[in-house]
């Protein structure tokens, strides 16, 4: 066996080693302190430095185990994301989770991680429902870590929404091998396309609604609030971050297909889901007054944002290719998924920075059996009681509305471009609106954070979640202040979906 | 010369706001200098400033995103230095002024010296997405300002004051995009330079008349709301009200005059090529702002919100000269622009000296103030006679020049009712200084006394200021009269100009 052949999947293979590494050392010692947390810090600062360093990879893709792992710009686009997050993760739970138990933490978590990246990578169903399956598994055991009652329940709804959307999405990938006789994704799309009936259709809609559940796209977004409220502030990050982004790098392999191969008249399907699920998303979030329940909302809609990308490509595939920014003439489909796949990389960054501040606020919250720790009045006055969480909450919300100079607006400003260029002008009018709607509530955060007289004590910052939440906030100012490489990047990853 | 001066003017005071932020009390002294730095930079630059040049002086032009062809452009001609020295000298007394703050001194001085970094930015900004950056940010501080120094309603205030003015400029930003998203440079690529989009606008090939209306008439609404003209004035005065004197001095000197420096920077050059409807229209709300804001001041109560509403009348003279349309009215229009930014500064600082020497600013209880503040009282007196257009103080030539100007271009009746409402100026003036001032003092005033040194100091600066450009107006004059003269002609790029 040729050991470097496998070089591009070195780090799924440490991390996956590690988790069984830390597995190992917490039945030996059953004290490990810090260990776990720094093993897993240093293997996903490898792992990011793995994937790194074949970040560009366009074509001809790495294909790997029997052509059903691709290793590609997309797939390395989609870990470098899940590695973050996890990092970010990671430095924070260090000051949170140490000690008895904890290596099981960090083992769980490092096994999500590599889950999404197999998903990422997955050209084939069989190995994409095991991705997913490993990432859910080991985020459903994580949502219940601290073992409090609310933990539980959100942990409950979770398995439960997680494991009906597994089956439908199973039962979708069931049906697409009973008609097209093979598992490989690019088999599945020649066979649909030479004999598309109604049975494709049923299938692709159960595939959809198993993708939908994980992306928390409306009507399938019920357990995100409750789950994302319930479960520990960082594993939160990690759902709301990471897992659901999973749902996303899966969609845009496999729904590719629907669209693009079968040329469907599909993307009015998608640019009403988009349009509804943004448009609810941001008025519950407006009602809410639990922070962890904005942010739950907030991730909704901007799921929705981020699902006009499928819209774009539905309705612009095809399209003579227009000038539209300094990027050369580009097809609006491959302009849409860029500014998805840079949506996903600034949510992804601003939702993982967003719940640590939640992390660093709720357990210090006097009463916490009468009161909600994460109620919007434990935020009164943050900017006193603990200035650097709320200041870089603040840089973070603004980001989260799209305000320049951060991420959220490149990724807006790319997506709103290609949809607006595609055609869908209501669509692109309709997300405008939203997010000046999405402000008020995030102007109500920060309003309570900073003009409200401060309630409640000092909170003595810990480490790990300033550590955590300044380093995700200047990353969001970075890639605001310097958009043009990842612009680029999230180009090169957009071209490994369409077909030359 | 220094090299970058205006780099540096921006960058100083943005880390003066950093250091400022973590001093604790002695932040005052690091505002001082932090804003000390810019007023030299500025004094040093009108020295050097060529005033009978129509070039662009002190340019900086630097790529910043070339995907999205955003640049880093700075540079300043006959509009925007004026303004440039305004907010310099405006920063430096209301820091003075506001010496003995004692509530959260660090915060405060960080955002008064944020504000700076963003009025700069916004009159030095050559490139429109910059330009909308700094726009943006200058309502981050003053939201602040109000929200947490506030009055009793300072929340509403706040609030209203951010939304209402982000909403407006959104839609000066889709605007924007507009422009952007319509025009090509002739090799194909886009760009968010400010003089070149603006020449392309006087293009009726590249901008179709339909077109350039409906941007014509964001970007307008985005200038106007933050003048404030008749009918968006109203988030004016809860604003003024409930802000803190600095915050009102601030937003009254500076941020009004972000709208007038919009309204010559992009307004004028567009007149000519859109609906001839707009003059009317303008012309309509300008004369309203000046007759209805004199009348509204007069019906107030509060000394401060009379001065808020005599701000909407004084700025409706900015409009109106600038939609007249000939040299001489917008000659005058921005000097009225730098003549009420100087003169409003001792107003505000006069209520605010009021309320917290007296507790009250309701005119009715006032009264016989002078006997008991001679020096303050002689400070106000002179402020207010500035205000309501006394010769040889600089709010007289400034109005004097408009109106000669816009008698030559606008209907004689429309000039009457104008002339008139300078009667009521008078009239509101004179009453609420009389009123509050001078009479019989009331006894339970007996034991006020003069206030501290540094307040009278910063009014009596702006005093002299007055009486200076009143007497020798020639001193700022020159350059705007280049800057009219070249108004009126068609825009120059950049590189037609030959400075990068």
């Amino acid at each position: 066996m040729d050991f470097y052949h496998y070089a591009p999947l070195w780090g799924e293979a440490l991390l996956t080693a590690l988790a069984l590494l830390i597995l190992l050392l917490g039945a030996l010692k059953k004290n490990g302190g810090k260990i776990p947390g720094y093993l897993s810090l240093v293997g996903l600062v490898a792992a990011q430095g793995l994937v790194s360093s074949n970040l560009m990879m366009a074509r001809p893709a790495a294909l790997f185990f029997f052509d059903t792992i691709s290793v590609d710009a997309l797939s390395q686009f989609f870990k470098a994301v899940f590695l973050v997050v996890s990092l970010l993760v990671v430095i924070s739970s260090l000051s949170r989770y140490t000690g008895k138990g904890a290596d099981e933490y960090y083992a769980l978590l490092l096994l999500a991680t590599v889950g999404m990246m197999v998903v990422s990578s997955s050209i084939d169903l069989v190995t994409l429902f095991i991705g997913f399956e490993l990432a859910s598994l080991a985020t459903y055991a994580m949502a219940a870590f601290d073992k409090t009652k609310k933990n539980l329940e959100a942990a409950m709804k979770y398995f439960i929404y997680g494991s009906v959307s597994s089956a439908f999405m199973l039962f979708g990938f069931s049906l697409l091998y009973g008609m097209t006789g093979s598992t490989k994704l690019a088999d599945v799309a020649a066979a649909s396309v030479e004999s598309f009936g109604a049975a494709t259709l049923v299938a692709l809609l159960f595939v959809v609604a198993g993708f939908a559940f994980k992306m928390a796209l409306v009507p399938f977004h019920m357990w995100a609030p409750d789950t994302y409220e319930g479960a520990p502030s960082l594993v939160s990050a990690l759902l709301a971050a990471g897992s659901k982004k999973m749902g996303f790098a899966a969609a845009f392999r496999v729904l590719m297909i629907a669209l693009v191969a079968m040329r469907l008249e599909w993307y009015l399907a998608f640019a009403i889901l988009a349009a509804v699920t943004m448009t609810l998303g941001n008025l519950a979030a407006c009602w809410q007054n639990n922070v962890r329940r904005i942010l739950a909302y907030s991730s909704i809609a901007q799921a929705g944002y981020i699902a006009m990308g499928f819209a774009v490509v539905g309705k612009a595939w095809g399209d003579a290719p227009v000038d539209v920014l300094n990027l050369g003439v580009q097809q609006m489909a491959l302009l849409g998924i860029a500014g998805a796949l840079l949506l996903v990389l600034a949510h992804a960054l601003m939702k993982t920075g967003a719940f640590i501040a939640t992390a660093q606020v709720a357990p210090i919250s006097p009463k916490e059996s009468e009161s909600d720790p994460d109620d919007i009045s434990n935020y009164a006055g943050l900017i006193s009681r603990a200035p650097i969480t709320a200041i870089c909450m603040m840089v973070l919300m603004f980001a989260l509305a799209g305000i320049p100079p951060t991420a959220g607006f490149v990724g807006k400003l790319v997506l709103f471009a290609s949809v607006y260029y595609s055609g869908l002008v209501w669509l692109v009018v309709l997300a405008i609106l939203n997010s000046a709607l999405s402000l008020v509530y995030y102007l109500r955060i920060i309003s309570y954070m900073i003009l409200k007289e401060p309630e409640g004590p000092k909170i003595s910052e810990a480490k790990g979640y300033v550590a955590g939440i300044v380093l995700a906030t200047l990353a969001v100012v970075y890639i605001g202040v310097f958009p043009d490489q990842f612009i680029n990047w999230a180009l090169q990853a957009a071209t490994v979906l369409l077909p030359q | 010369m220094i090299s970058n001066a205006l780099s540096l003017m921006i960058l100083i005071p943005l880390l003066g706001a950093a250091v400022s932020f973590f001093v604790g009390t002695r932040a005052k002294f690091v505002a001082l200098i932090a804003s000390l730095a810019p007023l030299l930079l500025s004094l040093q630059m009108y020295m050097e400033f060529d005033k009978s040049s129509t070039m662009m002086q002190f340019v900086e032009s630097y790529d910043w995103v070339p995907s999205i062809g955003v640049k880093y452009t700075l540079g300043v001609d006959g509009i925007g230095f004026p303004l440039v020295l305004l907010s310099t000298i405006v920063s430096v007394l209301v820091i003075i002024y506001s010496w003995g703050e004692t509530k959260k001194p660090n915060q405060y001085f960080a955002l008064l010296l944020l504000n700076e970094v963003g009025v700069l930015g916004v009159f030095t900004a050559l490139d429109f997405f910059l330009f909308y950056i700094f726009w943006e940010i200058v309502l981050i501080p003053m939201f602040f300002l109000i929200g947490s120094w506030g009055g009793p309603r300072k929340d509403y205030a706040a609030i209203k004051f951010f939304i209402y003015t982000h909403v407006a400029s959104l839609v000066m930003l889709l605007a924007i995009f507009a422009l952007y998203f319509t025009y090509q440079l002739p090799d194909g690529s886009r760009t968010f330079d400010m003089l070149t989009l603006l020449k392309a606008t006087q293009n009726p090939e590249i901008f179709p008349p339909a077109l350039l209306n409906i941007i014509f008439a964001g970007l307008l609404l985005g200038f106007l709301v933050k003048m404030p003209a008749f009918p968006f004035h109203t988030w004016l005065p809860d604003a003024h009200v409930e802000a803190p004197t600095a915050g009102s001095v601030v937003l009254a000197a500076l941020l009004l005059k972000m709208g007038g420096y919009g309204l010559f920077r992009i307004i004028v050059p567009m007149l000519d090529y859109v609906d001839k409807a707009f003059i009317t229209i303008i012309a309509v709300i300008a004369v309203l702002s000046i007759v209805y804001g004199a009348f509204l001041a007069l019906a107030q109560k509060d000394i401060k919100k009379l001065v808020a509403y005599s701000s909407v009348s004084h700025m409706g003279f900015v409009t109106l000269g600038a939609v007249a349309l000939v040299p001489l009215s917008i000659q005058g229009a921005m000097f009225q622009q730098f003549s009420h930014g100087i003169i409003t500064c001792v107003l505000f600082m006069s209520a605010g000296t009021i309320q917290h020497v007296v507790g009250t600013r309701i005119i009715a209880d006032l009264g016989g103030l002078a006997d008991r503040m001679p020096k303050f009282a002689v400070i106000m007196m002179a402020g207010f006679m500035a205000s309501l257009g006394l010769p040889g103080m600089s709010g007289f030539v400034a109005e004097f020049m408009t109106l000669t100007g816009a008698y030559a271009t606008l209907p004689t009746y429309v000039m009457i009712v104008v002339f008139l409402s300078i009667v009521i100026t008078a009239a509101y003036h004179l009453w609420a200084m009389q009123k509050a001032m001078f009479g019989p003092i009331l006894r339970k005033y007996m034991d006020v006394h003069d206030p501290h040194a540094y307040e009278l100091f910063s009014m009596s600066v702006i005093i002299l200021l007055t009486l200076l450009f009143g007497l020798q107006p020639h001193l700022m004059t020159d350059i705007m009269g280049t800057a009219a003269n070249q108004l009126l002609q068609p825009v120059a790029t950049l590189s037609e100009m030959g400075v990068i």
